[in-house]
Protein backbone atom coordinates (compact mmCIF):
# COMPACT_ATOMS: atom_id res chain seq x y z
CA UNK A 1 0.00 0.00 0.00
CA UNK A 2 1.51 3.25 -0.96
CA UNK A 3 -0.35 6.80 -0.01
CA UNK A 4 -2.59 7.11 2.58
CA UNK A 5 -6.04 6.23 1.74
CA UNK A 6 -7.90 9.30 1.41
CA UNK A 7 -11.20 9.97 2.97
CA UNK A 8 -13.69 12.81 2.99
CA UNK A 9 -16.44 13.03 5.46
CA UNK A 10 -19.26 15.40 5.17
CA UNK A 11 -21.25 16.63 7.77
CA UNK A 12 -23.55 19.48 9.44
CA UNK A 13 -22.35 18.17 13.00
CA UNK A 14 -19.06 18.81 13.94
CA UNK A 15 -19.10 16.33 17.02
CA UNK A 16 -20.21 13.44 14.10
CA UNK A 17 -16.98 14.62 11.92
CA UNK A 18 -14.59 14.80 14.73
CA UNK A 19 -15.70 11.03 16.18
CA UNK A 20 -15.38 9.63 12.72
CA UNK A 21 -11.83 11.42 11.86
CA UNK A 22 -10.54 10.48 15.07
CA UNK A 23 -11.56 6.23 14.77
CA UNK A 24 -10.70 6.68 10.86
CA UNK A 25 -7.14 7.91 11.85
CA UNK A 26 -6.55 5.11 13.99
CA UNK A 27 -6.89 2.91 10.73
CA UNK A 28 -4.26 5.16 8.78
CA UNK A 29 -6.78 6.97 6.86
CA UNK A 30 -5.99 10.34 5.97
CA UNK A 31 -9.11 12.50 6.48
CA UNK A 32 -10.50 15.33 5.57
CA UNK A 33 -13.75 16.88 6.34
CA UNK A 34 -16.53 19.70 5.31
CA UNK A 35 -19.44 20.80 7.06
CA UNK A 36 -21.48 21.38 3.79
CA UNK A 37 -22.06 20.45 0.22
CA UNK A 38 -20.74 23.31 -1.61
CA UNK A 39 -17.24 22.85 0.33
CA UNK A 40 -17.18 19.67 -0.04
CA UNK A 41 -17.36 19.92 -3.95
CA UNK A 42 -14.75 22.06 -3.77
CA UNK A 43 -12.22 19.69 -2.29
CA UNK A 44 -13.31 16.62 -4.43
CA UNK A 45 -12.53 19.51 -7.55
CA UNK A 46 -9.16 20.15 -5.87
CA UNK A 47 -7.67 16.85 -4.69
CA UNK A 48 -10.11 14.26 -5.56
CA UNK A 49 -10.61 11.15 -2.15
CA UNK A 50 -10.62 7.99 -2.67
CA UNK A 51 -13.92 7.53 -0.77
CA UNK A 52 -16.52 10.06 0.68
CA UNK A 53 -19.01 9.82 3.31
CA UNK A 54 -21.88 12.27 3.03
CA UNK A 55 -24.26 13.35 5.42
CA UNK A 56 -27.54 13.54 3.34
CA UNK A 57 -29.75 16.09 5.84
CA UNK A 58 -27.68 19.53 5.59
CA UNK A 59 -28.53 23.13 5.64
CA UNK A 60 -27.82 24.35 2.42
CA UNK A 61 -27.10 21.38 -0.55
CA UNK A 62 -28.22 18.14 0.46
CA UNK A 63 -26.01 15.20 0.34
CA UNK A 64 -28.62 13.47 -2.46
CA UNK A 65 -27.88 16.61 -4.24
CA UNK A 66 -23.95 15.88 -3.79
CA UNK A 67 -23.99 12.83 -4.96
CA UNK A 68 -26.05 13.83 -7.82
CA UNK A 69 -24.07 16.37 -9.01
CA UNK A 70 -20.90 14.06 -8.92
CA UNK A 71 -22.24 11.48 -10.61
CA UNK A 72 -23.30 13.54 -13.50
CA UNK A 73 -19.92 14.85 -13.76
CA UNK A 74 -17.01 13.02 -15.89
CA UNK A 75 -14.31 12.58 -13.64
CA UNK A 76 -16.18 11.38 -10.36
CA UNK A 77 -18.74 9.28 -11.86
CA UNK A 78 -16.87 6.39 -10.49
CA UNK A 79 -15.83 7.55 -6.29
CA UNK A 80 -17.10 5.79 -4.16
CA UNK A 81 -19.41 7.41 -1.66
CA UNK A 82 -21.23 6.41 1.47
CA UNK A 83 -24.49 7.81 2.48
CA UNK A 84 -25.37 8.75 6.08
CA UNK A 85 -28.96 9.87 7.19
CA UNK A 86 -30.85 9.92 9.98
CA UNK A 87 -33.73 8.51 8.42
CA UNK A 88 -34.25 5.04 6.74
CA UNK A 89 -37.28 4.17 4.89
CA UNK A 90 -37.51 2.58 1.68
CA UNK A 91 -37.74 5.55 0.07
CA UNK A 92 -34.74 7.08 1.20
CA UNK A 93 -32.67 4.14 0.30
CA UNK A 94 -34.30 4.29 -3.03
CA UNK A 95 -33.80 8.14 -3.12
CA UNK A 96 -29.88 7.16 -2.04
CA UNK A 97 -29.76 4.55 -4.35
CA UNK A 98 -30.96 6.66 -7.24
CA UNK A 99 -28.84 9.43 -6.87
CA UNK A 100 -25.86 6.99 -6.78
CA UNK A 101 -24.55 6.45 -3.58
CA UNK A 102 -22.46 2.75 -3.42
CA UNK A 103 -23.96 2.30 -0.01
CA UNK A 104 -26.59 3.67 2.55
CA UNK A 105 -26.11 3.77 6.48
CA UNK A 106 -28.66 4.78 8.75
CA UNK A 107 -27.80 7.36 11.82
CA UNK A 108 -26.82 6.05 14.22
CA UNK A 109 -24.31 4.41 13.03
CA UNK A 110 -20.81 2.45 13.95
CA UNK A 111 -17.99 4.28 13.11
CA UNK A 112 -16.45 0.79 13.31
CA UNK A 113 -19.20 -0.42 10.12
CA UNK A 114 -18.37 2.32 8.36
CA UNK A 115 -14.89 1.24 8.39
CA UNK A 116 -15.68 -1.81 6.98
CA UNK A 117 -17.52 -0.59 4.50
CA UNK A 118 -15.27 1.61 3.17
CA UNK A 119 -12.77 -0.92 3.35
CA UNK A 120 -15.01 -2.71 0.74
CA UNK A 121 -15.58 0.19 -1.66
CA UNK A 122 -11.53 0.41 -1.61
CA UNK A 123 -11.37 -3.24 -2.38
CA UNK A 124 -13.73 -3.22 -5.13
CA UNK A 125 -12.27 0.07 -6.63
CA UNK A 126 -10.97 -0.97 -9.89
CA UNK B 1 -38.42 22.29 25.05
CA UNK B 2 -38.96 22.32 21.80
CA UNK B 3 -40.09 19.26 20.26
CA UNK B 4 -37.23 19.38 17.29
CA UNK B 5 -34.31 20.08 19.87
CA UNK B 6 -36.04 17.00 21.62
CA UNK B 7 -35.73 14.74 18.54
CA UNK B 8 -32.07 16.10 18.30
CA UNK B 9 -30.91 15.03 21.47
CA UNK B 10 -32.58 11.78 21.49
CA UNK B 11 -30.58 11.46 18.18
CA UNK B 12 -27.38 12.10 19.34
CA UNK B 13 -28.25 9.95 22.57
CA UNK B 14 -28.51 7.03 20.48
CA UNK B 15 -25.44 8.03 18.28
CA UNK B 16 -23.38 8.01 21.77
CA UNK B 17 -24.60 4.62 22.66
CA UNK B 18 -23.63 3.37 19.15
CA UNK B 19 -20.29 4.89 19.69
CA UNK B 20 -19.70 3.44 22.88
CA UNK B 21 -20.45 0.58 21.60
CA UNK B 22 -17.74 0.87 19.27
CA UNK B 23 -15.17 1.69 21.70
CA UNK B 24 -16.35 -1.04 23.92
CA UNK B 25 -15.66 -3.66 21.30
CA UNK B 26 -12.14 -1.68 20.06
CA UNK B 27 -11.26 -2.07 24.02
CA UNK B 28 -12.05 -5.94 23.95
CA UNK B 29 -9.80 -6.33 20.85
CA UNK B 30 -6.96 -4.49 22.52
CA UNK B 31 -7.29 -6.32 25.88
CA UNK B 32 -7.60 -9.62 23.36
CA UNK B 33 -4.28 -9.05 21.70
CA UNK B 34 -2.33 -7.78 24.71
CA UNK B 35 -3.30 -11.14 25.95
CA UNK B 36 -2.11 -12.81 23.09
CA UNK B 37 1.02 -11.04 22.45
CA UNK B 38 1.90 -11.71 26.23
CA UNK B 39 0.99 -15.25 25.80
CA UNK B 40 3.44 -15.75 22.82
CA UNK B 41 5.69 -13.90 24.47
CA UNK B 42 6.01 -16.31 27.03
CA UNK B 43 5.90 -19.53 24.97
CA UNK B 44 9.11 -17.98 23.14
CA UNK B 45 10.91 -17.17 25.96
CA UNK B 46 9.77 -20.85 27.59
CA UNK B 47 11.47 -22.19 24.43
CA UNK B 48 14.52 -20.25 24.09
CA UNK B 49 14.97 -21.51 27.58
CA UNK B 50 14.08 -25.25 27.02
CA UNK B 51 16.70 -24.50 23.72
CA UNK B 52 19.31 -23.38 26.14
CA UNK B 53 18.95 -25.68 28.43
CA UNK B 54 18.87 -28.75 25.36
CA UNK B 55 22.09 -27.16 24.14
CA UNK B 56 23.59 -26.45 28.15
CA UNK B 57 22.78 -30.47 28.85
CA UNK B 58 24.64 -32.00 25.80
CA UNK B 59 27.77 -30.30 26.70
CA UNK B 60 26.97 -32.05 30.43
CA UNK B 61 26.07 -35.05 29.03
CA UNK B 62 30.18 -35.14 27.37
CA UNK B 63 31.61 -34.85 30.92
CA UNK B 64 30.96 -38.05 32.48
CA UNK B 65 31.74 -37.01 36.17
CA UNK B 66 29.69 -33.82 36.34
CA UNK B 67 26.11 -35.35 36.90
CA UNK B 68 23.69 -32.90 38.49
CA UNK B 69 26.64 -30.08 38.21
CA UNK B 70 24.34 -27.99 35.51
CA UNK B 71 21.68 -27.68 37.68
CA UNK B 72 23.06 -27.57 41.04
CA UNK B 73 25.51 -24.32 39.86
CA UNK B 74 22.58 -22.49 38.26
CA UNK B 75 20.50 -23.20 41.57
CA UNK B 76 23.91 -21.66 43.38
CA UNK B 77 24.30 -18.77 40.82
CA UNK B 78 20.64 -17.98 40.80
CA UNK B 79 20.52 -17.83 44.41
CA UNK B 80 23.63 -15.68 44.88
CA UNK B 81 22.78 -13.42 41.93
CA UNK B 82 20.38 -12.43 43.85
CA UNK B 83 21.95 -11.87 47.18
CA UNK B 84 24.45 -9.80 45.86
CA UNK B 85 23.36 -7.80 42.44
CA UNK B 86 19.44 -8.54 42.47
CA UNK B 87 18.81 -6.86 39.92
CA UNK B 88 20.53 -8.52 37.56
CA UNK B 89 17.96 -11.25 38.42
CA UNK B 90 15.05 -9.11 36.52
CA UNK B 91 16.65 -10.50 32.97
CA UNK B 92 15.70 -14.37 32.27
CA UNK B 93 18.84 -14.26 29.91
CA UNK B 94 21.32 -14.19 32.83
CA UNK B 95 20.40 -17.23 33.80
CA UNK B 96 21.02 -18.87 30.30
CA UNK B 97 24.19 -17.51 30.67
CA UNK B 98 24.70 -20.07 34.06
CA UNK B 99 23.27 -22.96 32.32
CA UNK B 100 25.80 -22.84 29.07
CA UNK B 101 28.68 -21.79 31.05
CA UNK B 102 30.31 -24.82 30.37
CA UNK B 103 28.84 -25.24 26.41
CA UNK B 104 32.67 -24.80 24.95
CA UNK B 105 33.03 -28.64 26.44
CA UNK B 106 31.44 -29.54 23.22
CA UNK B 107 33.75 -28.83 21.64
CA UNK B 108 36.66 -30.69 23.60
CA UNK B 109 37.54 -34.12 22.38
CA UNK B 110 36.01 -36.92 25.00
CA UNK B 111 39.74 -38.31 25.58
CA UNK B 112 40.88 -35.28 27.03
CA UNK B 113 37.71 -34.27 28.63
CA UNK B 114 37.47 -38.26 30.34
CA UNK B 115 41.29 -38.42 30.85
CA UNK B 116 41.30 -40.69 33.79
CA UNK B 117 44.49 -38.99 34.78
CA UNK B 118 46.04 -35.76 34.92
CA UNK B 119 46.61 -33.79 31.65
CA UNK B 120 49.62 -32.99 30.05
CA UNK B 121 50.34 -29.26 29.23
CA UNK B 122 49.05 -30.19 25.53
CA UNK B 123 46.17 -31.22 26.59
CA UNK B 124 45.48 -28.76 29.09
CA UNK B 125 46.02 -25.74 26.96
CA UNK B 126 43.00 -27.49 24.66
CA UNK B 127 40.62 -28.29 27.90
CA UNK B 128 41.23 -24.41 29.06
CA UNK B 129 40.18 -23.20 25.76
CA UNK B 130 36.69 -24.03 26.92
CA UNK B 131 35.21 -20.99 27.88
CA UNK B 132 36.55 -18.56 24.90
CA UNK B 133 35.20 -21.44 22.76
CA UNK B 134 32.18 -21.93 24.32
CA UNK B 135 32.09 -18.13 24.16
CA UNK B 136 32.50 -17.93 20.13
CA UNK B 137 29.65 -21.01 20.05
CA UNK B 138 27.30 -18.59 21.44
CA UNK B 139 28.26 -15.93 19.56
CA UNK B 140 24.91 -15.78 16.91
CA UNK B 141 22.68 -16.04 20.04
CA UNK B 142 22.28 -12.18 20.40
CA UNK B 143 19.83 -12.52 22.89
CA UNK B 144 22.57 -13.70 25.91
CA UNK B 145 23.70 -10.41 25.58
CA UNK B 146 26.01 -9.70 28.72
CA UNK B 147 25.21 -13.04 29.79
CA UNK B 148 27.66 -14.70 27.26
CA UNK B 149 30.73 -13.10 29.25
CA UNK B 150 29.47 -15.80 32.54
CA UNK B 151 30.78 -18.31 29.55
CA UNK B 152 33.89 -16.53 28.45
CA UNK B 153 34.87 -15.58 32.06
CA UNK B 154 33.95 -17.94 34.38
CA UNK B 155 37.49 -18.97 34.93
CA UNK B 156 39.01 -15.93 35.84
CA UNK B 157 40.39 -15.54 38.66
CA UNK B 158 40.28 -12.12 41.58
CA UNK B 159 44.31 -12.23 41.75
CA UNK B 160 44.22 -12.19 37.56
CA UNK B 161 45.77 -15.58 36.84
CA UNK B 162 42.66 -17.12 35.71
CA UNK B 163 42.13 -17.47 32.09
CA UNK B 164 41.22 -17.34 29.47
CA UNK B 165 41.92 -13.19 29.62
CA UNK B 166 43.68 -12.88 32.59
CA UNK B 167 41.77 -10.58 33.85
CA UNK B 168 41.87 -9.09 37.14
CA UNK B 169 39.16 -7.24 39.95
CA UNK B 170 36.23 -5.44 38.94
CA UNK B 171 37.40 -5.89 35.20
CA UNK B 172 35.80 -9.71 35.59
CA UNK B 173 32.41 -9.76 34.80
CA UNK B 174 30.24 -9.76 37.81
CA UNK B 175 27.97 -12.62 37.81
CA UNK B 176 30.98 -14.72 35.94
CA UNK B 177 32.88 -13.60 39.60
CA UNK B 178 29.68 -15.18 41.00
CA UNK B 179 29.58 -18.13 38.82
CA UNK B 180 32.85 -19.19 39.51
CA UNK B 181 32.65 -19.23 43.28
CA UNK B 182 29.50 -21.83 43.03
CA UNK B 183 31.23 -23.54 40.17
CA UNK B 184 34.33 -24.30 42.29
CA UNK B 185 32.28 -25.09 45.65
CA UNK B 186 29.95 -27.55 43.26
CA UNK B 187 32.94 -29.37 42.14
CA UNK B 188 34.92 -29.89 45.87
CA UNK B 189 31.46 -30.63 47.17
CA UNK B 190 31.27 -33.65 44.60
CA UNK B 191 32.89 -37.03 44.45
CA UNK B 192 35.80 -37.21 41.62
CA UNK B 193 37.61 -40.12 39.98
CA UNK B 194 41.09 -39.04 41.23
CA UNK B 195 39.43 -38.22 44.69
CA UNK B 196 36.53 -38.03 47.19
CA UNK B 197 34.28 -35.04 48.05
CA UNK B 198 35.15 -32.30 50.89
CA UNK B 199 32.41 -32.15 53.66
CA UNK B 200 30.15 -28.73 53.17
CA UNK B 201 32.61 -27.34 55.96
CA UNK B 202 36.03 -27.65 54.26
CA UNK B 203 34.46 -26.02 51.31
CA UNK B 204 33.69 -23.41 52.82
CA UNK B 205 36.85 -23.03 54.59
CA UNK B 206 38.74 -23.60 50.97
CA UNK B 207 36.36 -20.93 49.26
CA UNK B 208 36.66 -18.66 52.41
CA UNK B 209 40.82 -18.86 52.31
CA UNK B 210 40.71 -18.23 48.65
CA UNK B 211 38.43 -14.93 49.35
CA UNK B 212 40.84 -12.28 47.41
CA UNK B 213 43.09 -14.29 45.90
CA UNK B 214 40.91 -16.83 43.44
CA UNK B 215 37.61 -15.06 44.44
CA UNK B 216 36.04 -11.56 44.63
CA UNK B 217 36.33 -11.00 48.44
CA UNK B 218 32.53 -10.11 48.78
CA UNK B 219 31.45 -12.52 46.40
CA UNK B 220 33.05 -15.28 48.75
CA UNK B 221 31.71 -13.85 51.35
CA UNK B 222 27.99 -13.66 50.19
CA UNK B 223 28.16 -17.42 49.14
CA UNK B 224 29.62 -18.89 52.90
CA UNK B 225 26.69 -16.81 54.52
CA UNK B 226 24.84 -17.75 52.29
CA UNK B 227 25.24 -21.75 52.66
CA UNK B 228 25.09 -20.80 56.27
CA UNK B 229 21.77 -19.55 56.29
CA UNK B 230 20.30 -22.36 53.60
CA UNK B 231 21.75 -25.10 55.74
CA UNK B 232 19.90 -26.90 58.45
CA UNK B 233 21.91 -27.73 61.49
CA UNK B 234 24.37 -30.62 61.13
CA UNK B 235 23.07 -31.63 57.47
CA UNK B 236 25.48 -31.87 54.67
CA UNK B 237 22.83 -30.74 52.58
CA UNK B 238 22.07 -27.35 51.19
CA UNK B 239 18.60 -26.00 50.41
CA UNK B 240 18.92 -24.31 46.76
CA UNK B 241 15.23 -24.35 45.92
CA UNK B 242 13.68 -21.74 44.15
Amino acid sequence: MGDARRVLIVDDDPIILDIVTTVLDLEDFSVTTAEDGETALELVAKEPPDVMVLDVMMPGMSGLEVCAKLRSSEEHARLPIVLLTARDTDEDRRAGMDAGADYYLSKPFSPLELIDIIEELLSVKP
Amino acid sequence: MNPDKAAELEQMRRQLQVFANDLRHIVGEERRLREETEMAFRELQQAYQDMVRTLAVSAEMKDQYTSGHLDRTYQFALALTRRVAPELTQEPTLGFGYLLHDVGKVLIPDSILNKPGPLDDDEWEIMASHPLRGFELVKPLRLLGDAALVIRSHHERWDGRGYPDGLAGEEIYLPARIFTVCDTFDAMTTDRPYRKALSIDDALHEIDRHAGTQFDPDVAREFVALCEERRPVNTEELAFVR
